[in-house]
């Protein structure tokens, strides 16, 4: 990870304020994140104890701008959610999306990918709107799933 | 009468006993021994494509949205609206509602083709006891179309299982012409089997 010290400050507690509750978020005063810009960054937040060794979500993009309003210009984003096992849950990756940390919302008109980490649940579309509030996304344009299930046995008669 | 329920019966009997297409129950029926399950085999992938998709990671479900596709191995659905219960990892999709200008195009292993239309749908799926219940009801004016007969019946359930449908109170119209020109009502032809 190549990240300078400010920046680094200004992610994690970007960062902390999207994995934080809602209503803590709720809580935080008016505030403003640095501005700055930052190259390959990765964050990433734990569970709650007794799983605090744990990653519960893993954030990681190439490259982050601040931009006017408190929000950020995510390149290359990925996130990676995790069970409280260890298992990867989950992963969601776009080229480019904006990132509200006060308001957990992050939103693109790029392309979304969405897969579980069994990779049997795929989901792809153009244009996405993420929020953390409510856990829910939607993907505006051309969205496609694509879905293995396991073979079933037919009752015969 | 008589002879229209006759006809009624042997048209429906034979709709409903025909060897239906095994999109999510990929063993043919003929390896099958009566009351048992068949071995499974590998399946291709459930592809679902439509104009916008809004999933809600809290319930778990997924709601597709506009000019909504779902392209199994052997069945084609397509419909305005698709309600899906995300499956856990590895799992089976369990439940889906289909809403709104819903077809279902499919053949079975025989070449016959089946076209479904109905203004909604709904796929179950669960495994009791090792037994496998698969059925897709359809309602809201549902109708199946074969090559020699079109059927209405409310509500329809298929049994995808069992590749069997049930019809209540069927409305049949023949298209072979086999002597039952018109319509027919029959009063509760249910559950054919």
């Amino acid at each position: 990870m190549k990240i300078g010290a400010a920046t680094f400050c200004w992610l994690a507690g970007a960062m902390l304020l999207l994995l934080a509750p809602p209503a803590v978020r709720a809580q935080q005063p008016a505030q403003k994140l640095p501005t700055g810009h930052g190259r390959d960054f990765t964050t990433e937040s734990y569970f709650e104890a007794p799983h605090e060794q744990q990653v519960k979500l893993r954030l990681s993009g190439a490259e982050v701008t601040s931009l006017p309003g408190s929000l950020q210009d995510i390149r290359l984003m990925r996130i990676e959610t995790f069970r409280e096992d260890g298992t990867l849950e989950m992963t969601v990756r776009a080229p480019q999306c904006t990132f509200a940390p006060f308001d957990g919302v992050a939103n693109s008109a790029g392309r979304l990918e969405l897969e579980t980490g069994d990779g049997k649940f795929h989901v792809e579309g153009e244009g996405f709107l993420w929020r953390q509030n409510d856990q829910f996304l939607t993907i505006s344009n051309r969205v496609r799933t694509v879905i293995e299930m396991p073979a079933v046995k037919m009752n015969a008669t | 009468m008589k002879k229209l329920f006759l006809f009624l019966a042997l048209g429906v009997c034979g709709a409903a006993s025909a060897q239906l297409p095994t999109a999510l129950s990929a063993a043919p029926a003929t390896t099958a021994v009566a009351g048992t399950n068949v071995p499974a085999k590998p399946r291709a992938p459930t592809v679902i494509t439509s104009d916008a998709a809004d999933f809600d990671m809290n319930i778990r479900q997924g709601i597709y949205r506009g000019h909504v596709v779902v392209q199994d191995p052997d069945v084609k659905l397509t419909c305005a609206w698709l309600v899906i219960d995300l499956p856990d990892s590895g799992s089976h999709l369990n439940h889906v509602l289909a809403d709104t200008n819903v077809v279902v195009d499919f053949t079975d292993e025989k070449g016959q083709t089946y076209h479904v239309t109905a203004a909604r749908a709904v796929y179950d799926y669960k495994v009791v006891n090792t037994e496998t219940n698969e059925t897709v009801t359809f309602s809201g004016s549902p109708k199946v179309v074969t090559k020699e007969s079109t059927i209405e019946s409310e509500p329809m359930i298929w049994d995808r299982a069992r590749n069997k449908f049930s019809f209540i109170g069927p409305i049949m119209k023949s298209s072979a012409g086999l002597g039952g020109e018109g319509d027919t009502n029959a009063p509760m032809l249910n559950f054919l089997k």
